[in-house]
This record gives C-alpha cells, sequence and structure tokens, in this order.
C-alpha cells in the first residue's frame, strides 16, 4: 500500500513542477518538505532556497527558468519528439487525448495552459489519477481492477512517457540554471526508468 | 549513469504531502467529459475525406465547424443541457444537386440545418462519377449566391413611364410578368407566318442543361434558341464537326500517357476545369508527362513538363510538324489509319487529287490508289512543314519541337487533348489548329483508346427534354412533337452556312443593319427586323459580347426589341435594359439534367432546389404542385425565386395557349392531370425512366422506391447523379444491333431490311419516315457503327466542305509561306506577326480567364471576389516593357485596330506587368474584367403593406409539424406577395464585386470610366451570413470592360467571334485612368462588315440548302423543307 501511495504522490509532485510555474503555497511545500528535499540534492544544499522570500524566489529566479525550460528553448510536448514534422498536434488527431477520453479524462485546457495534451506535466498527472485509481482499487481489493490499472499505467508509460519524456527531461538537464529544476530533471528521468522496472516486475508477476 | 545512481524512490511514504495536494488538478470528469462519452463524436476522425453514407443523408449529426475551431470536443465536450457551452451539433439533411457555375456539373450536396432550415454548406457529392466527391472554388461559392444580400428578391419590372436603362424599377408578380410575356408569345405565334416564329429569341449563355429549354421552343414551333457558343468555343468544335462530325472531344486524361493542353483549359479554368484538373494529376502522377501550349504562362503552363509559348494562331503548322515526322519517320499506326481514316474517299477524288496537283499541295497525281499510295501522298503534302519553317513561323525554340515530338511518339496511343479557348477561340481560322491536332494524333491511332482522345456524344447523356410521355401531346420522347418549319437569318445567317452555331454576337448587329436586311430580303429571305419578344436567361450579352455599346443602343429600342424579359437571380449590366427581371434559381435551386463528357463514360447530374426537395422529404406539401419551388423558396426567405421548369410548364399551359387553340397546351399538359401543367416528378420520372434503361431497371427493382409514385425521379432525387455506362472506348467498333426487324446505330433505329452496303464499306437504312440515312460502316466484314460522318470514318479529307466553296481547306493544312499566307487568309490569324508592323504593335490575348470566376455571376460571390483582384493588367513581356519603357504598375492605353480593315475601334486603359511569362510580341489581359454598374443601389419599394403575407408564420424548422403544414397562399400571384425578410425597400447592386462607372454614348462614340469603387457595408438580408460585410478591403476595379472595345470578329467558316486583337501600345495620356475605356462603334461595324463581306463565302444564287443536313444544326429539330432555300441572283 506505501509503494502506491508513493508513487501517487512522486508523480503529483512532479507533474506539478513541470506543468507550470509554482505558486507560492506549492513552492513552500517544496522547499521545506525533507524528504522532497531528500530527493533533490542541489535544490536541498542551495542557499538561495532558503534566505529567499518566496516571491522573490518565484519571480526572479524560478519562474524566469521554468519559461526558458518550458515555453522558449524546449519543448515539453509528446508530439514534438514523435512526429517526423516536430509539429505539436493541438488538435484532434493526439493518440494522448484518445487515451485520456478512453478513461473518461478530459484535460481542463483553462486551468492546465497548455497547447496540448500531451504535455509532460499532464501526462504525468494522469499517471497520478491512475495510482491513485489503483489504491482505491487495493482498498476496495478489486484484484481484478487492480491487475488492470497496473497494466495501464506499464502501457501508457511505455507507449508515451518513456518514448520521448528522457530526451526532453536531458535537456532540461542541462539546460537548467536553477537547482530546483536541474534536480527535478534529474529525478523524473531515474523515477520513470525506475518505476518501469517496479510496473514490469508487477505485469510480470 | 543513471541506472546506476538511481534511488529508491519506494521507500517508506515517500512524500509526506499527499500528491492530490500537490498536483495541479487539470483533469476534468464533469458534464463536459459526460457529454462526450454519450456522443457518438471523436476528435480523430478516420479520413479526411469522409462523407456520411446515403443512408444518412437525411438525418446526419455533424459537430458545427465554428465551434470546433475553438479546440475539438475535448476542449469543450459536446453541447447539451448540461453543457451549454459544448461544441454545437448540427441535424443535417444531406440533399444532392449540381454545380452550375461552370458547365462541367460537378456533384454537389447541400447540408440543410433542419433547425434553421438554411443550407449551412455546399460539399461534393460523392456518388458523383465525375467529380468523385471534390469541387472547386466556385462550387463551394453557392452557398455565397444563394444568401448574396443583393439578390433579386421578387420578380421586377421596368417602372411604366420610364425608358429602358433608367433605373426605375417596380416590383410585379410573376402572374403578371407571366401574362405580358404569354399573350406577347401567343399573339406572335398565332399570326402564323414565317416572320413571326423568328421573333421570339431565348438567349443563353451556359445552357448547363441537356435538352429542357431546347425541347420547350421546339413545341412552339420557333426558331427562337439562341447561345453564345460563338464567343467561346466555336472554333474549337469545327474541326470535330469535320473530322468526326461530333460536337468535341473528350478525353480520357486519367488514362493518358500525354497530356497536351492547347491553351490552359481543362488544368486551369473552364471546360470541365474540376474534373479534369483531377484526373490529369492522376495521370501525372501515374507517369503521365504535360503539354502546354499556349502563348501566356498560365497556371498549368508553369507545372506542365514542356511549355511551347507559339505565336498566337501558328500551332498549326506546329501539329503539321509532328504530321510530318510522324509520316516520314514511319512513326504511323497503319492499321489504324487504314481502317478508320477516309482514305478511300481521296483518293477515288480524282478531282480533288488535281486541284492539289495544281497547288502545289503534292507534285503529281499518286500512281495508285491503294492505301499505301494514300500514305506517299500524306507524306508529300506535308513535308514542307519542317523543323525550319515551323520554328520560323510560330517564334517556338527547336529544341522545344524536338522535344515535343519525342513526348507525343513515347505516348503511343495514350495521348489526351484539348484544342480549347485560346488557339481556337482567339484566332481566325483557329478551327484548323483542331483539325491538325486530331490528324497528328490519330496517325498516332490515339482516337478512341485508353488515355487517348475521343468525341463527345458517346459520352454525354441528354434527356432532359424526353419526358413527353408524360404530356398529353409529346409523345415518347417528344416523337409528335412537329419539326419547326422555319429558318432564323438572325441566328444562322446566310453569310456563315456553315457556322457551328448562332452567330450570337451578331444579334444587335443585324437588328440594326437594315442594309443587310434589305439585301437578303430582295434576294428572297425574310429577315426579321425586330423582336416581338428577346428573352435571355441567366445571360449577360451586354458585358460579355464584342462590341458591347451596340448591344447597348439595340436593347434600349422598343421598336427593335418590343418586350425584354431575362430569367436571372442577379443583376447585371443587361439586366438594367430590361423590361422584367425574373428571378430565377441558381445551382441549389433548380432542376436540371445535366451531363457533360468529362470521363469515358456516360453520367449524369441531377440539379435539384435543394430546399424543395428537403421540405418534401419531410413531408411538406405545397399549394400548388405547379408551383413547388416557387412556394419552397418562399418558405426559405430567398424571396419570390422560382425556376425555369416550372415556369416553362406554367408559361406555355396557363399563359402562351390557355384554351389550347394554338396546339401547344397540350405539348405540356400532365398526362395525369389533364389541364394542369406536367410537374417536375411526372416529367423527369418520364425523361429519366424513357431514354436510360440501366437506370429504370435499378430504380424500379429498388426496394427503396417500391412505392414511389415515380420511382425513377426519386431514384435521382436522392443520389443527383447517376452512371449509365462506364469504360466507353472505341465505341466506334460497336456492331450494329439487330432487333425486332429493325437495327440500332448511335442509339437511333432503322428497318433492317432496308440495309445496303455502298462504296468505301458504308451502311444506309430507312429510318421511320422512310428517309435513307448511313448508319454504319463495313469494314473486314463486319458492320460497326463507325463515327457520325457521311463516310463513317474520320474525315481528314472533308469531301462536302468542297461542295460549300472551302475547297482549299478540305484537309487539315496551313500555308506553307509568306505568300500562301497571303492567299489564304481565313486560315492564318488577325494577329499574325505579319501584320505587326511597328514596334508597338502587338498580338493580345484575350482568352482566358481566373479558375475562380464564372463570368457575370462571380461578383455575387464575396469570397470568389475577394481571392481575384488581381487588376487583370497587361503581361508584357520584359523585353517589349524594357523597349517601350513601361514599368510594372504603368497605366498605358491598348489601342484596338483591325488587320482586315485597318480601322481602329478605340482604347482601353490598362495597367502593365512586365513577365517572363509571355511570349515576346504577344500581351495577355483576360476579357472577364471590366464589370461594371450605374450606382449603388437602387429603390424598388417591396409593395408590401397591410394585407401582404409573412413568408411563413411558423419558425423554420424542417422538424416542426406546424411548419411543415403551412405553404404561401397564392404564391406568384396578386395578393400574394410575400413580405421579404429584412429587405427594407432599397437593395445593393453586386456589392461584392462591381464598382459605380459613368457611360457616355451617341450613336457611333461610347466612353467608360469608373468613378467609385465598392466599399464595405452592412448587409440586412441574409444578415447573418454576411456579417462580414463589413470587413471588404478591395475597391473592385479589376480590368477594363475591354469587350466593349472589340469589334465583332466573325470566323469566315465556323463564325466564332475571333477574340484576339491587333493592338497599338502607348502610355497613358493625361486624365487616363485604369479602367478607361473609349469606343468608337460606328468603325465597329465596319471592321464587322469588313469581315463579314471580305472573307466569308456565303449562299448565293447557286444555293439550294442553307447548311449541309448531316452537320449538327443545335438545339430543335428542323423540318427538312427548312433547309431549302432559293436566292435571287
Amino acid at each position: 500500500m506505501d509503494e502506491i501511495i508513493a508513487r501517487s504522490n512522486l508523480y503529483a509532485l512532479l507533474s506539478r513542477i513541470l506543468l507550470q510555474e509554482l505558486d507560492v503555497e506549492r513552492l513552500e511545500i517544496v522547499r521545506n518538505d525533507t524528504i522532497i528535499l531528500e530527493f533533490m540534492p542541489h535544490w536541498r544544499d542551495w542557499e538561495l532556497r532558503e534566505k529567499t522570500e518566496a516571491k522573490q524566489l518565484l519571480e526572479e529566479y524560478l519562474n524566469p527558468d521554468f519559461t526558458n525550460l518550458s515555453l522558449l528553448h524546449l519543448v515539453p510536448y509528446e508530439t514534438f519528439y514523435t512526429r517526423s514534422d516536430q509539429m505539436i498536434e493541438t488538435g484532434g488527431a493526439n493518440p494522448v487525448t484518445d487515451i485520456y477520453s478512453a478513461y473518461d479524462f478530459l484535460v481542463d485546457y483553462t486551468v492546465a495552459r497548455v497547447v496540448s495534451s500531451d504535455h509532460i506535466g499532464i501526462e504525468m498527472e494522469f499517471m497520478h489519477h491512475l495510482c491513485e485509481a489503483q489504491l482505491k482499487a487495493m482498498e476496495e481489493k478489486d484484484h481484478e481492477a487492480v491487475n488492470e490499472l497496473i497494466s495501464v499505467q506499464h502501457n501508457f508509460l511505455n507507449t508515451h512517457l518513456l518514448r520521448w519524456a528522457p530526451m526532453y527531461l536531458i535537456n532540461m538537464k542541462y539546460e537548467a540554471r536553477t537547482p530546483l529544476y536541474y534536480d527535478t530533471a534529474e529525478m523524473a528521468l531515474e523515477f520513470i526508468l525506475s518505476d518501469n522496472e517496479t510496473l514490469s516486475a508487477l505485469v510480470q508477476a | 549513469m543513471y541506472l546506476e545512481s538511481r534511488r529508491t524512490f519506494l521507500k517508506g511514504t515517500a512524500l509526506t504531502v499527499a500528491g492530490a495536494a500537490i498536483a495541479k488538478g487539470v483533469f476534468s470528469t464533469d458534464a463536459v467529459a459526460e457529454s462526450v462519452k454519450k456522443s457518438k463524436f471523436t476528435n480523430t476522425p478516420d479520413s479526411l475525406s469522409f462523407y456520411p453514407p446515403l443512408d444518412q443523408w437525411e438525418g446526419f449529426q455533424e459537430l458545427d465547424g465554428t465551434d470546433w475551431k475553438r479546440g475539438g470536443i475535448n476542449r469543450h465536450g459536446v453541447q447539451s443541457e448540461e453543457n451549454p457551452d459544448g461544441i454545437q451539433v448540427n441535424d443535417y439533411m444531406i440533399v444532392p444537386t449540381a454545380c452550375s457555375n461552370c458547365e462541367a456539373s460537378c456533384g454537389l450536396t447541400a447540408w440543410i440545418d433542419k433547425k434553421t432550415f438554411t443550407v449551412r454548406k455546399y460539399m461534393g457529392n460523392p456518388l458523383h462519377v465525375g467529380s468523385r466527391g471534390r469541387n472547386c472554388s466556385k462550387g463551394y461559392a453557392t452557398q455565397s449566391q444563394m444568401y448574396d444580400p443583393d439578390r433579386i428578391p421578387f420578380p421586377l419590372k421596368r417602372a411604366p413611364g420610364s425608358k429602358r436603362g433608367e433605373g426605375k424599377w417596380i416590383r410585379t408578380t410573376w402572374d403578371e410578368a407571366m401574362s405580358t410575356i404569354g399573350k406577347k408569345m401567343g399573339d406572335t405565334i398565332r399570326k402564323g407566318d414565317e416572320l413571326s416564329r423568328k421573333s421570339v429569341m431565348y438567349h443563353i449563355g451556359r445552357p448547363n442543361e441537356n435538352g429542357f429549354v431546347p425541347q420547350v421552343w421546339e413545341t412552339l414551333g420557333l426558331d427562337s434558341y439562341n447561345s453564345h457558343t460563338n464567343i467561346c468555343s466555336s472554333n474549337g468544335r469545327t474541326p470535330t464537326i469535320w473530322t468526326a462530325n461530333d460536337d468535341r472531344t473528350s478525353p480520357d486524361w486519367g488514362n493518358a500517357k500525354l497530356v497536351f493542353l492547347n491553351s490552359s483549359h481543362a488544368a486551369d479554368a473552364g471546360h470541365y476545369f474540376q474534373q479534369a484538373a483531377g484526373y490529369i494529376a492522376d495521370a501525372r502522377k501515374k507517369g503521365a508527362k504535360m503539354v502546354v501550349m499556349d502563348p501566356r504562362m498560365s497556371n498549368s503552363a508553369g507545372m506542365a513538363d514542356l511549355w511551347i509559348a507559339a505565336w498566337p494562331g501558328t500551332e498549326t503548322a506546329i501539329y503539321l510538324y509532328l504530321a510530318n515526322r510522324i509520316l516520314n519517320e514511319n512513326m504511323t499506326d497503319k492499321k489504324f489509319v487504314r481502317k478508320w481514316f477516309n482514305w478511300e474517299t481521296l483518293m477515288g477524288d480524282s478531282e480533288y487529287l488535281n486541284f492539289m496537283v495544281e497547288r502545289g499541295y503534292i507534285s503529281k497525281l499518286p500512281e495508285g490508289r491503294d492505301f499505301e499510295s494514300y500514305l506517299e501522298v500524306l507524306k508529300e503534302i506535308y513535308a514542307p512543314y519542317t523543323l525550319e519553317y515551323v520554328v520560323k513561323e510560330t517564334h517556338v525554340p527547336a529544341y522545344k519541337l524536338e522535344k515535343l515530338y519525342e513526348m507525343f511518339i513515347w505516348a503511343g496511343d495514350a495521348i489526351s487533348t484539348y484544342v480549347w479557348r485560346a488557339t481556337a477561340a482567339g484566332n481566325r481560322g483557329g478551327w484548323m489548329s483542331g483539325r491538325a491536332a486530331y490528324f497528328a494524333i490519330a496517325l498516332r491511332g490515339a482516337i478512341g483508346t485508353e488515355g487517348g482522345t475521343f468525341f463527345h456524344h458517346w459520352h454525354v447523356i441528354s434527356v432532359g427534354g424526353k419526358g413527353g410521355s408524360s404530356t398529353v401531346g409529346q409523345g415518347v420522347a417528344g416523337a409528335d412533337v412537329p419539326k419547326v418549319k422555319v429558318w432564323n437569318e438572325l441566328t444562322w445567317p446566310p453569310e456563315w452556312p456553315l457556322s457551328t452555331y448562332e452567330l450570337s454576337y451578331l444579334l444587335p448587329h443585324l437588328l440594326s443593319d437594315k442594309e443587310w436586311q434589305k439585301k437578303w430580303n430582295d434576294r428572297g429571305l425574310n429577315v426579321p427586323s425586330k423582336l416581338a419578344l428577346y428573352m435571355p436567361r441567366m445571360y449577360n450579352p451586354v458585358w460579355i459580347n464584342p462590341d458591347g455599346f451596340r448591344w447597348l443602343e439595340v436593347l434600349k429600342n422598343e421598336e427593335i426589341m418590343e418586350l425584354t424579359v431575362n430569367l436571372s437571380p442577379v443583376w447585371s449590366e443587361t439586366n438594367w435594359y430590361m423590361d422584367y427581371v425574373l428571378p430565377t434559381g441558381l445551382a441549389g435551386e433548380r432542376h436540371d439534367q445535366h451531363s457533360e463528357a468529362t470521363i469515358p463514360a456516360r453520367w449524369t447530374s441531377f440539379r435539384q432546389p435543394v430546399l424543395r426537395v428537403a421540405l418534401e422529404k419531410s413531408g411538406w406539401k405545397p399549394k400548388n404542385p405547379n408551383r413547388a419551388t416557387l412556394e419552397a423558396h418562399i418558405k426559405a426567405g430567398l424571396g419570390e425565386v422560382w425556376e425555369e421548369n416550372e415556369f416553362m410548364f406554367d408559361l406555355v399551359v396557363n399563359y402562351v395557349d390557355p384554351d389550347g387553340s394554338l396546339n401547344v397546351k397540350k405539348m405540356w399538359e400532365s398526362k395525369r392531370h389533364p389541364g394542369k401543367p406536367v410537374t417536375i416528378a411526372e416529367w423527369y420520372d418520364a425523361a429519366f425512366g424513357d431514354n436510360l434503361p440501366k437506370l429504370k431497371e435499378t430504380a424500379t427493382n429498388d426496394p427503396r422506391y417500391a412505392n414511389e409514385e415515380f420511382p425513377v425521379y426519386a431514384y435521382l432525387r436522392d443520389h443527383g447523379t447517376w452512371l449509365e455506362e462506364d469504360k466507353i472506348y472505341h465505341a466506334m467498333e460497336r456492331e450494329l444491333k439487330f432487333e425486332d426487324g429493325e437495327v440500332i446505330s448511335h442509339g437511333h433505329k432503322f428497318a433492317a431490311s432496308s440495309m445496303s452496303v455502298g462504296a468505301g464499306g458504308v451502311i444506309s437504312a430507312k429510318d421511320h419516315e422512310g428517309k435513307e440515312k448511313k448508319i454504319g460502316v463495313e469494314i473486314d466484314g463486319k458492320k460497326m457503327e463507325g463515327f457520325a460522318t457521311l463516310s463513317k470514318k474520320l474525315e481528314f479529307f472533308t469531301q462536302w466542305a468542297v461542295d460549300w466553296k472551302w475547297k482549299e481547306y478540305a484537309i487539315p493544312f496551313y500555308p506553307r509561306n509568306d505568300e500562301e499566307k497571303v492567299q489564304m487568309p481565313h486560315i492564318v490569324s488577325h494577329v499574325n506577326h505579319m501584320y505587326m508592323k511597328a514596334e508597338n504593335e502587338f498580338a493580345l490575348n484575350t482568352v482566358f480567364r481566373l479558375p475562380y470566376n464564372i463570368h457575370t455571376r462571380s461578383a455575387n460571390s464575396k469570397h470568389l471576389m475577394e481571392i481575384s483582384q488581381n487588376h487583370d493588367p497587361i503581361w508584357i513581356s520584359t523585353v517589349d516593357a524594357k523597349k517601350l519603357g513601361f514599368k510594372r504598375g504603368d497605366a498605358i492605353r491598348v489601342r484596338i485596330t483591325d488587320s482586315v480593315s485597318g480601322l481602329e475601334s478605340g482604347y482601353f486603359v490598362a495597367m502593365a506587368v512586365p513577365t517572363e511569362g509571355v511570349l515576346p510580341g504577344t500581351l495577355a489581359c483576360s476579357h472577364h474584367g471590366g464589370r461594371w454598374k450605374l450606382t449603388n443601389a437602387v429603390t424598388i419599394p417591396n409593395g408590401v403593406s397591410d394585407g401582404k403575407v409573412a413568408s411563413s408564420n411558423a419558425k423554420p424548422d424542417l422538424t416542426s409539424k406546424e411548419f411543415l403544414g403551412e405553404s404561401p397562399a397564392n404564391a406568384g400571384r396578386a395578393g400574394g406577395e410575400i413580405k421579404i425578410d429584412d429587405y427594407s425597400g432599397t437593395t445593393g447592386i453586386n456589392s461584392f464585386g462591381v464598382p459605380v462607372a459613368e457611360i457616355q454614348m451617341d450613336g457611333k462614340e461610347g466612353k467608360l470610366k469608373y468613378v467609385e469603387g465598392i466599399k464595405p457595408f452592412h448587409a440586412e438580408r441574409f444578415a447573418e451570413y454576411n456579417r462580414d460585410s463589413g470587413n471588404i478591403w478591395w475597391d473592385g476595379l479589376s480590368g477594363s470592360w475591354q469587350n466593349a472595345v472589340a469589334a465583332a470578329h466573325p470566323d469566315p467558316v465556323s463564325g466564332m467571334h475571333c477574340w484576339h486583337q491587333k493592338v497599338i501600345l502607348e502610355p497613358a495620356k493625361a486624365g487616363d485612368k485604369i479602367g478607361d475605356i473609349f469606343v468608337n462603334y460606328d468603325n465597329n461595324l465596319k471592321v464587322y462588315q469588313a469581315w463579314r463581306d471580305n472573307l466569308s463565302r456565303g449562299l448565293d444564287s447557286n444555293s439550294t440548302i442553307r447548311r449541309p443536313r448531316h452537320i449538327k444544326r443545335p438545339w430543335v429539330s428542323l423540318d427538312p423543307a427548312a433547309y431549302d432555300v432559293s436566292i435571287k441572283s
């Protein structure tokens, strides 16, 4: 049970950091939660993390870096990496959208503020919801549903996130100019690789 | 490295903060998601070329396109009560019709929103084998024309007491107009004399139907049908008539190896453009080459494998160069030539062989008369068309001609061609280029083959006039209709006995030339000097014909034209001078049977008033079944808009001959409901059912139509198109069929017992009237239908032309030297370089058009106007521009002068655009520019006050019983005038595309000057559809009305108006503005007379008939006696 909670929380954390600039409330979590800081050593050791007032930290350091990494210089969308013409599929032909629809998920673009549903932050949040669903099924002891949800996660990870997110995250790591996003890139990359091993073992079992 | 540094993520609970508190929460599973789940819609259609299957046409749901732009259902979901901001779902009824914006008749489907009873869009008809679900921009423009705020809302009448052209109009009723017209026609016919039967004239642009209207005039016994063909394509048709006695070619573009276009037609614009271009693209995908021969670099030429810019009118020499090499390099398909050329006729005609020796075509008489000797004769005739001579005459570089020959030979018998527009329509003698082209192609056997060139009549369906079995009087397919007994000299003047179609553009000249009338009356003919009724249909003769001021003079003259009526949905230059303008419908507002030869098959479209059909299919019944289309259009808010079919039925039965005393009422009286006009369903069920056996069998055996009163009509109503026969190749080799003592050839029946085989294997037999006809040919023991010529073979020696005074042109020929060019002016273009003496004299090519314009009706489509504002400049080669000092954008005077009479016609002012895309020495400026109007708007009071009726009481909704249960009372009658929605009493005139001009004319000289361009405006009618009329950014000043400056140039053989002009360029003078014209139309009359008197070879005292009986005399069937003539010397 702990394992699924951990996976769910990690997907939630990463999805949030990768999706949008942090708000003050979440910045406080990210800079104070010791377990999070354990995953992010450079961020933990960065002196400005503690010294700087939240608003200033966001406006002068973190948000400019985020803008650079997800809007200006890098493209955090799956279809950019998977289409030969490197165009982001913003319309109905995005295969990720179909998968969301199949499980009755619909992206609220007003909230998400992305141009397409195959953004890394959205895909990560989708994984978080699948984990939550698995947790619920486990609580209800619906083994069939649990197995099905594990299979869906494994499949989504392999057909989507793992196919392109490593490329983005490697670039992000090298482009990052703040410890938070440097560590996030590394952590996210390691986590999805690790999670694939976890899920593969579960699927095989 | 990552594997090495992998951390354990899953120890403990990993994070102390729950994921839900951290995640953004971008997913929703609320009403939006639910709405998508409930709907059938998806963001990922399987194919963009999707059309709904036929069984869903009566009710097809589709997401709204405007909303769709917001990002698809995954962003907003599908509109429902729970999700009001979702994407709207339209509930459509899809009704098929056919485009009418050019002659190709591509299939259309109208997508009618049931909730608002409006056409939301026009798409293609996937069932149409010619257009395959595709349309060009003109097809989609049907919707903008339908909801044009300036469309004519009700029948218009020139205000009593005003003169034609004063612009004073009142609203009238259909009944009043029909009473006036019907009485005029009835009174004229009742006179019964010869002249009266020539005194009614119907005049059309593109017919866009096959036989209905001609049948009307035939039943009235009038020789009154006049078409625009002689300003369009007569020179394109003459060569096929001389060669195969067929109206035009029918190429198999899709399977060709060489697509050989003479001019930009087919792939650029014009003849069957959208369908032809699609098939040409298919062929090129399979490896075909494309050659475009055109002095102007058209869109097609720009993408061709080879562009040949020949001097206008010299193209014949290029074809004969090909023929020379094919013959002398032994590349002739001897098997085909021996079988299908009329070589025996030539080799058996000693007189003509001697003539050829005299003229030096051959040096001596052939030793034998066999096939090999024939080939030797051909080799000698065409040997002079050497590369050296042809390069000199055509200005085409040698390497291009050699490349052309290589491609020609490489393509084998898969050469598809058109010889249309520029070459044919532009040049005196342009018809000979087609003759020479088909000769070269036939030498390679590429006639009737897969990928080859064939002839029109095998690939077309003409049954629109053959619904006679539904009437009291016509008989099956019109068998009982008496033939017309007169010959109208206004359409078929004696100077041009071989003219391919009517000399329609000469109408004002013939009507105003009293000397000409007197001359022929003195010689025993009976030439009309006036018309009781002139009725154009959707036609704008003032603007499109040469010498427009003469048209204005005659139209304004109430002594020459007593009553004038245009059946027209839109304003035009012509309509301004009419007595009545009666709004008949556009592509989605009328019935027509329409078929064209676009592929080697026989298909037809069925054009329909889609809103009427939608109403009827939903259960609505008209109050008056003979005015169902009118009632439906009133209900739809289009106004009192009708269609020709019902108008004509009603006109003849109730207004021309209401008591039946003229014997014509019965011709259009319903057999099912005697005393009433025939209905649409009755007529077309008979027209299709009686004449298309495969369709009848299919429709009557289809369980869907088992309970239909008119199953064949119903089948066409639902499908909008039909394919009767496919893959028609080598049809001349079809064997004669024998059935019940009759022999059948080309669909006609003859008495088998009367069959005999004569010289050259020609088979004759007697028809039902006992007349002997040539019905086929026997070759190698096989009795075949052959071609429609007298010899039943391809007549590259047209023997009958000798009898009609054109002996030297009876074979494909072009002058071989400068001396012969002077001796043979009839086949040398009037703009040949020999006529260009000074540095600023040029050959002007006027005959091309934009792919997205439709002559007059383009100006009623906002989007077509928006994409066609190009100022219609003068294309001038960069070297010529440099020589004369013209820069891009300069205004230049283009003075039109005549190489026959030496007279000047006047000038137009145009904008210079130097370009590499035109042959030096030649210019290009399309004559499809220069639209004008005299005022921006006209006030025509609605006429609706207390007591007048609304178009509908119930809210328009096809699913509402209340709406379907009501229909306008007394539609078209006094007291039934409906209130036109959102019409204030003043209407704009062509507000999307036609600028305002001032005109001056004094009987001899005319001037036009533009005074105001178009402006953004707020549309009141159809306001929602036209909500961006305020965004107009163009002024509509595009080109000059150069047609008015052009004098009439009748080709001495075909009668074609030869459009090209010899012009003199000079800089614009002070005060000149682009678009200005000045015309000396007094001179223009003299120019026309010079062409007539110096070049034509008309009837004389030796003539016994007006025209060869065997060649086409289109539209109405004439009594054989009408051909007889006696001319006093």
